[in-house]
């Protein structure tokens, strides 16, 4: 059995699995000032149906790291960045970072020396326990961000120290000191919550390994979210997407919507997998290399405020209350749906009110709706339409690329969340597609969650002219003998250290995949002189099996 | 202040001219991880666009190819030449104010007259996009400033009739450098006289010299041409590691260079230090040109390098500027004195090597000048080499603003040429009806 839990913005769900199956499920308010009790609550609603001996895992997916920082709950930081020559960021970070002078250069070769008086003599550093340090080109060569580590500890005994090359293997030195400061901001209320969660779940005698989802849809044993914690932002809206991919088997090109009650998430499926955002999620308006689903939300769902304005319709984004029909005092759409006949429950007549309310003169309340819902699918379709440009738009680097550039043709609009049943057939009807709702799509995040598969990604680089390979996320940097080693010879290595991080955590090693790759040599005075390699690859993510969408009341 | 750049990037990772040639898959790797590593590609005032392909009918708008055009180039030629029109779409839609198109393969030795690949190019990609905004968006005057160290040849033939484009080229000197040529007085057909500049510099010449002949001479040259766009071909082979040249400038002087031009489009041209050089040079020229902070963009070994610059080389350069400001005040009266030693006719044979097919190619030019109009002119070519054997062709080109006498004038030789057989191919390249016509 697996049990998954997810505290969302309004109600925390729980279900568990079994078998394909959904056979306990639980809803219960969430508890905005401490996440945990009603996290328990949902727990303990399940384990008078479920003993916890039956449990085989526990994945978590909470709002806990983002609401940190959306609350500003967070500690302060030390920021110590290594940057060498180029771009000025000293105003980049969400914090005036310190400054030390060291250079990495874009061979992993050391090209500046640290310079430690900064580190020893800043009196600023003393006041922090807590730090984040950054080098660019650390992913080539993380030896000035271990030289900082080492100091830090020996001169200040910090409680933790974020490093960024460990954070992310992958270039892109702003993102990832974004993520490191934002990763050692949520440490120790993360780990807090952690260690509650641990001892709560012990209180209950459930001994199955406890995972956390992120934002990328996979789940990492507790033990590891606890030294980064900033990959657990975001866990809602992923764990919609797994829920998408538990309730509904896509193939081909899909467009999957989250109706919620002021917005829609929108992601895009390319054969049946979800897309990533390339580079790593926003955080604020901080570029992170958090590994994320591609999502683009907008601000109309159910509960949006529907006003008229000098004539015109005004959707969204506020939201003043629920929908007239439910006993609000202001239209919202889900009244224009309730007055169309797309969705039946509450007062119609209080709805009609409501049509009434944004009616133009003359204007009947339900030509009024379908003028509201026309205006909202509008949006949506707009957004859907922005994203498919901008991802078949996407630069690319290889003449090949060009000439075989990606398509999208999306067939089918699969929709979860509160006002899906009546919106997601009018985006697919506008769009001239089908539109598919699973059932079970109530409680498709704890769905999501239960099932998401456990991922690990590396990122290996191998020079063999300088005769080295690195792997930034293990902190591994490991000579090589250069003439045989190859593309193929990556490839093995990086799989062979992926599976042995795997049986370290304790987690399956089966589906591995490439996610990227490539080769160049090397030439010096016309003769090549090695090459460089990069492989990038992953345990899959995704979901364990494909669950039936029968919600169990 | 702050502008938008858009930024077409492609490195062009799966093309080479041969696996271990300069123009090589791995030219703009470090360059990639730089502006990557950066994080460049996150600011929201740079927008990172994909390049389009060209078509056929883009490239003969200058180009003509023998047999055809298209059978001497490759996809890459396509988007290479794509981007940067895709670069200029988006400076002309005012989508962005500047762009820069960082792209590969390279175009400024490619002539009009394309019979293979010389000095690692087939498709002259700034022409292409010129001449593209003048037939899409109407510009007329066109400035290019090109900063590649080698003499931008191709470019120089293209327009060396054209008194709308002043081509500018600063470059190592032709006599210690490809392709040879670039020489001061190398400055137009009679028509277009002065529009067509050429900086020879000598080897070991720095910032300090570059920046006094933009200050002294480049930028006064730019306000009296008073041009509708300022074209940058950036070229990066004058960077003190470049292994082709051998010249002292420096990615600040680059960026600084960058900064004052306020190029509209900037094309990328050679620059073959791939790892010491180019990462630094474009992130300068990026940060330059989006109006940002590039202070800070230092090569990690420029401070064992000691650049200095003689005085004798100083004084070579106070010297020059002094030459061309002469010639410049003068330009008027002196291309009226070309125009009338002409007596309506200006000549011009020459041989033109093409380094990377080893082919030799004899050309004629004549330039037909008109009072009421820019004329016209044709070309003569005949070429040899070990994989086209001997090929011959006869073009006659007509200007936007060929008068119809000229027109006239232009179409009787060209078939009074084509009776002679003398040649295996015939074409008209009619800028006016915007073809390549053969006959
Ligand atoms: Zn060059
Ligand atoms: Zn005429």
């Amino acid at each position: 059995m697996l049990l998954g839990i997810d505290v969302g913005g309004t109600f925390t769900d729980a279900v568990v699995i079994q078998g394909q199956q959904i056979i306990v499920q639980a809803k219960v308010p969430t508890s905005h000032d401490n996440l945990l009790e009603g996290l328990l609550l949902a727990l303990d609603e399940i384990l008078r149906t479920v003993k916890a001996g039956q449990l085989e895992r526990v994945v978590l997916s909470t709002t806990l790291v983002t609401n940190a920082l959306v609350q500003n709950e967070i500690d302060d930081v030390g920021l110590i960045i290594i940057p060498g020559p180029g771009m000025n960021v000293s105003a980049m970070f969400p914090k005036t970072p310190i400054t030390v002078n060291g250079y990495i250069d874009h061979r992993g070769r050391r090209a500046g020396v640290l310079d430690t008086q900064e580190i020893t003599k800043c009196k600023q550093l003393a006041e922090y326990s807590i730090f984040a340090v950054s080098g660019k080109f650390s992913v080539r060569n993380p030896l000035l961000e271990q030289e900082v580590f080492n100091m830090l500890n020996d001169a200040y005994h910090p409680l933790h120290v974020s490093l960024g090359s460990q954070i992310s293997g992958r270039l892109n030195f702003v993102r990832r000191t974004n993520s490191a400061y934002f990763n050692a901001a949520v440490w120790h209320k993360f780990n807090m919550f952690a260690e509650a969660i641990t001892q709560a779940l012990a209180q209950r005698d459930i001994v199955a390994p406890v995972y956390i989802l992120k934002a990328d849809g996979g789940t990492v044993p507790l033990i590891l979210a606890k030294a980064q914690p900033v990959e657990a932002v975001f866990t809602g809206p992923a764990a919609s997407v797994l829920g998408i991919m538990a309730l509904h088997h896509s193939c081909g090109d899909v467009i999957s919507l989250d109706i919620g009650g002021t917005t829609t998430d929108i992601a895009l499926w390319q054969d049946g997998v979800p897309l990533f955002a390339e580079r790593g999620a926003n955080i604020f308006s901080y570029p992170t290399a958090v590994r994320a689903f591609w999502l683009k939300s907008v601000g109309v769902g159910g509960d949006s405020f529907v006003r008229r304005q000098n004539g015109n319709l005004q959707i969204g984004p506020m939201r003043l209350g629920p929908a007239m029909a439910l006993g609000g005092e202001n239209p919202t759409v889900t009244d224009a749906l309730i007055v169309a006949g797309k969705a039946n429950f509450g007062h119609k007549q209080l709805a009609e009110l409501a049509m009434k309310r944004v009616a133009n003169t003359g204007q009947s309340p339900v030509d009024a709706a379908d003028e509201v819902l026309a205006s909202v699918c509008r949006i949506i379709v707009g957004a859907i339409n922005d994203m498919i440009t901008e991802h078949i738009s996407q630069p690319v680097y290889k003449v090949e690329d060009i000439i075989n550039a990606v398509k999208f043709d999306p067939q089918l609009v699969v929709g979860v969340g509160g006002a899906v049943k009546g919106l997601a057939p009018l985006v697919a009807k506008e769009m001239g597609i089908d539109s598919f709702i699973p059932t079970g799509s109530m409680v498709a995040n704890a769905v999501g969650a239960a099932v998401a598969r456990p991922t690990i990604d590396i990122t290996l680089r191998a020079d063999t002219e300088q005769g080295y390979y690195s792997i930034p996320e293990l902190g591994l940097r490991k000579s090589i003998s250069g003439a045989r080693f190859s593309l193929a010879s990556a490839r093995e290595l990086a799989f062979d250290c992926l599976a042995a991080k795997a049986q370290e955590i304790n987690i399956p090693q089966t589906d591995m995949e490439i996610m990227y790759e490539e080769e160049f040599n090397v030439v010096k005075e016309f003769y090549t002189s090695g090459k460089i390699i990069l492989c990038r690859v992953q345990l899959k993510s995704g979901v364990l099996m494909p669950v039936l969408g029968k919600e169990v009341w | 202040m702050r502008n938008k750049l858009g930024l077409v990037f492609f490195p062009a990772f799966d093309w080479a001219i041969t696996p271990t040639h300069p123009e090589r898959q791995e030219r703009l790797l470090y360059t990639r991880d730089q502006i990557v590593e950066e994080g460049l590609l996150d600011i929201p005032d740079i927008i990172e666009y994909r390049p389009r392909l060209a078509a056929i009918s883009d490239l003969e708008r200058v180009h003509i190819g023998i047999p055809t055009i298209k059978s001497l180039i490759t996809d890459a030629h396509l988007v290479s030449a794509g981007g940067a029109i895709t670069a200029a779409d988006a400076v002309l839609n005012q989508e962005v104010k500047r762009a820069f198109a960082l792209v590969r393969p390279p175009g400024h030795h490619a002539m009009r007259m394309v019979h293979g690949t010389r000095g690692f190019c087939t498709i002259n990609i700034e022409a292409v996009m010129i001449e593209y905004l003048r037939k899409h968006y109407g510009i007329e005057r066109v400035a290019i400033v090109d900063s590649d160290v080698h003499h931008g040849d191709g470019t120089q033939d293209i327009y060396y009739h054209d008194p709308n484009t002043l081509f500018i080229s600063f470059h190592q000197d032709g006599r210690t450098l490809y392709p040879g040529t670039g020489f001061a007085n190398e400055l137009g057909s009679p028509g277009a006289w002065g529009t067509t500049v050429n900086i020879p510099l000598p080897p070991g010449t720095t910032d300090d010299g570059l920046h006094y002949i933009y200050d002294n001479l480049i930028v006064r040259m730019l306000e009296d041409f008073k041009p509708d766009i300022i074209i940058n071909s950036a070229g990066q082979d004058n960077h003190y590691s470049d292994p082709l040249a051998s010249m002292a400038i420096t990615a600040q002087g680059y960026a600084r260079l960058a900064d004052k031009l306020q190029a509209d489009i900037a094309v990328l041209e050679g620059g073959y230090s791939i790892q010491d050089a180019l990462p630094y040079i474009n992130v300068g020229i990026i940060l330059a040109m989006a109006g940002m902070d590039y202070s800070q963009v230092v090569e990690p070994d420029l401070d064992r390098k000691k650049l200095t610059q003689s005085s004798r080389i100083t004084s070579y350069i106070e010297g020059l500027v002094r030459n061309w400001q002469e010639i410049w005040t003068n330009r008027e009266k002196l291309r009226q004195e070309e125009i009338h030693k002409s007596k309506g006719l200006w000549v011009q044979n020459r041989s033109i090597y093409y380094d990377a097919d080893g082919i030799m190619e004899q050309q004629r030019q004549e330039v037909h000048l008109c009072p009421h109009c820019p004329g016209y002119f044709s070309v003569a070519t005949e070429a040899n080499g070990p994989n086209i054997g001997y090929q011959s062709a006869y073009a006659t080109v007509l200007s936007a603003l060929s008068c119809p006498q000229c027109r006239r004038q232009a179409k009787d030789q060209l078939s009074a040429n084509k009776k002679t057989g003398n040649y295996q191919y015939y074409f008209l390249q009619d800028k006016q009806a915007d073809i390549l016509e053969r006959l």
